[in-house]
């Protein structure tokens, strides 16, 4: 009931909001957005009940790690929306809020459906839902960038098609049971019996497919053009929840793969991917000219990162990279929702053109320095314990030079990204630009920055059972 | 039945490559039609033999969608865009070429497939993936927005014919979601292109070089 609440909501949202404007509008979408987080954690609470909840015949059905990408997702998209009404024109909320919506609810759906085939469609629903708010704003940027988003991501989640008939073909093949054969959790009690060689090619389209949606390098050429051409709000749910359903399903795979081939295929292929992404955004990082550009390949690298911990596995692996998922999550919504107002008071996105942040507007200057610290990785923000868990986890498990590497381009990506946020703050104020924000409007964003300091300093109780109880689902 | 899929695949095969050696739109268009059409028979060949009626609907969906609904989407996109060969001054020999060898890579990929099933049908399997592969192919290398478009149906069709063919269709929910997201990506892709053509008076790639680094 809770799961048909929660995807019920966004949708009935997004339905009526295609008919309202004005106030009315507003209204709406304040309502939609606040019972999508109601809904969020009464899954979340009801999955730290029972272990898990299923609707319609188990076709729907959240389990840990569906709950804590549920709560994520819940966060983010109500920081999104609290910002929304400021970047989005009156005129044009008829547009965006049911766009808004449905974006949200495929993500939902993705994340609680126990089909893998229903996922997919979810996912690739993902990119439907949010090609025109990449080209929100209707500039000539904005419409290349939603062309190759649309064109790359539809070519790779295709990919990931030809994995999930491999599977689905690996199943009936062996098994025979039609009816539930694409459900998560049916793959996972027959895995062990499964075909190794087929389940590894799938997984490998699977990778790559979902890869491409989680911006790992190399397939992530898309990604800096769609988060930074989209509007802030938008920005800040790709790059802080989107990419990570992409890894979600990556994850659900590889539980699978795992008991089919035993561990070390998948490790070897996330590891090898992870690095690759770390890479490409270190070259870029370290000398970055646009900081929505600059934010957009920062998720690269943290996707990397992730990928890093999955790679490395082991209990700790899989909890730190689940941690991190959230972690970068909180800290990457609150930049790109700060660089919005940021380029709409200096009407440029240029690293060269902002100067002088911290004098002309303090609060959003204060917040960005507070967030740009913690996406660095800097105690006392979750990112830093996290990052330790997952490097830890590959010391331990014998992965040295590859965690190694990855620390040296961490520490390369740092130094670009501290570079370019000091050239943005400090500095001559150029004369007339202001704040126009007032405290009320950024108490949810330094609530969320406020969250990345429970998750780094003390943790909540319940926090390390939670993690523990992911990490024995995807690495019994 | 082995002698009818396997029949119908390599015919697929094949008008995959002609689509790759033709150089006029038109024709490409047609020659794509035809691949669909050959699909929508596989399913009904397939559906029939094995008593299967969710591909009976199926292959009417693949009629409605791909031989006529897209199909004319693609002939609006066409519209404003210039009669013209699709690579003027390249001979059609290169692609032809990695077409052919990307029949070869297709086998090889899916040995572990074919180990692993007795099906009447399998003997079509990687030809379909072949078709999927050339399809990429033709999408990665083209030009414009039409010969990505056309590519990626051209790569969506391999795709349905492997699942066709290895596992006879996937669940109804799965196979109706798949539907519904190709005629949205064309129809999302139409909207986008009109867009550019407006902005750009024309939908070559090579002119969108707005966003580097």
């Amino acid at each position: 009931m809770t799961l048909l609440l929660l995807l019920g909501l966004p949708l009935a949202g997004a339905a009526l909001s295609t008919r309202l404007s004005g106030a009315a509008a507003r209204a709406a979408h304040g309502l939609t957005a606040g019972g999508t987080l109601a809904a969020a954690a009464a899954v979340v609470a009801a999955v730290m009940r029972d272990g898990s909840v299923t609707a319609l015949d188990g076709l729907l059905r959240a389990d840990a790690l569906s709950a804590w990408m549920v709560g994520l997702v819940g966060l983010v998209a109500t920081l999104a929306a609290i910002e929304a009404p400021r970047q989005v024109p009156r005129t044009e909320a008829r547009r965006f809020y049911p766009l808004l919506h449905l974006f949200t609810f495929t993500m939902l759906l993705a994340l609680t459906t126990d089909d893998v085939g229903l996922m997919w469609v979810a996912i690739e629903g993902t990119t439907l839902a949010s090609v025109f708010l990449v080209n929100f704003e209707r500039s000539r940027s904005s419409l290349e960038a939603s062309y190759k988003y649309l064109l790359i991501c539809s070519v790779g989640v295709a990919l990931a098609f030809v994995g999930t008939i491999l599977v689905y073909f690996a199943d009936v093949q062996q098994f025979g049971d039609e009816l539930y054969a694409l459900r998560w959790t049916t793959l996972l009690r027959l895995a062990p019996g499964l075909p190794a060689r087929v389940i590894e090619l799938a997984f490998v389209f699977l990778l790559v497919g979902y890869g491409t949606k989680a911006g790992l390098a190399p397939m992530h050429t898309w990604l800096p053009d769609a988060h930074s051409e989209a509007p802030a709000p938008v920005s800040a749910l790709m790059s802080g929840v989107l990419l990570s359903v992409g890894l979600y399903a990556v994850l659900r795979f590889k539980a699978v793969v795992d008991l089919a081939a035993g561990p070390g295929f998948a490790s070897r292929l996330l590891v090898a991917l992870g690095l690759a992404s770390l890479g490409v955004a270190a070259a870029f990082l370290w000398a970055p000219r646009n900081f929505k550009r600059m934010l957009a390949y920062s998720s690269v690298e943290h996707v990397g990162v992730v990928c890093l911990g999955l790679g490395f596995g082991g209990p700790l692996g899989v909890a730190g990279a689940v941690l991190h998922i959230a972690n970068h999550g909180l800290a990457k919504s609150v930049l790109f929702l700060l660089s919005g107002r940021i380029r709409a008071a200096y009407g440029s996105a240029e690293i060269p053109a902002v100067s002088g942040l911290l004098a002309a507007m303090p609060l959003t200057g204060r917040g960005f320095l507070v967030a740009m610290l913690a996406l660095a990785g800097l105690p006392p923000f979750g990112l830093f314990v996290s990052e330790v868990m997952i490097f830890a986890a590959g010391f331990q498990d014998g992965h040295v030079a590859a965690s190694v590497l990855g620390l040296a381009l961490l520490v390369v990506a740092f130094a670009g990204l501290l570079r370019a946020t000091h050239r943005m703050l400090y500095g001559p104020a150029p004369v007339g630009t202001r704040e126009t924000a007032h405290w009320p409007s950024t108490l949810a964003l330094a609530a969320a920055l406020l969250l990345l300091i429970v998750t780094g300093l003390a943790w909540p109780p319940g926090l390390a059972a939670a993690l523990e109880q992911i990490a024995s689902l995807l690495a019994p | 039945m082995t002698a009818i899929t396997n029949l119908l695949s390599f015919l697929g095969l094949v008008v995959t490559l002609l689509i790759v050696w033709r150089q006029s739109w038109p024709g490409r268009l047609r020659l794509f039609i035809a691949q669909s059409l050959l699909l929508a028979l596989l399913a009904l060949v397939i559906g029939v033999l094995v008593g299967k009626a969710g591909l009976l609907v199926v292959a009417g969906m693949v009629v409605l969608l791909k031989a006529w609904l897209i199909p004319r989407a693609l002939a609006r996109i066409a519209a404003g865009t210039p009669v013209r060969s699709v690579a003027p001054g390249h001979s059609a020999a290169v692609p032809v070429l990695v077409a052919g060898a990307l029949v070869v890579v297709a086998y090889v990929v899916m040995l572990p497939v074919n180990a692993a099933t007795t099906l009447p049908t399998a003997g079509g399997i990687p030809l379909a993936f072949a078709m999927a592969l050339i399809g990429l192919f033709v999408c990665v290398s083209g030009r414009d927005a039409l010969g990505h478009l056309l590519g990626f149906l051209m790569f969506e069709n391999g795709i349905f014919g492997l699942a066709l063919l290895a596992t006879y269709g996937l669940p109804g929910l799965v196979e109706a979601g798949v539907f519904l997201d190709v005629l949205a990506i064309v129809l999302l892709m139409e909207g986008v292109l009109l867009r550019v053509r407006r902005e750009h008076d024309s939908i070559e790639v090579d002119r969108l070089e707005e966003l580097r680094g």
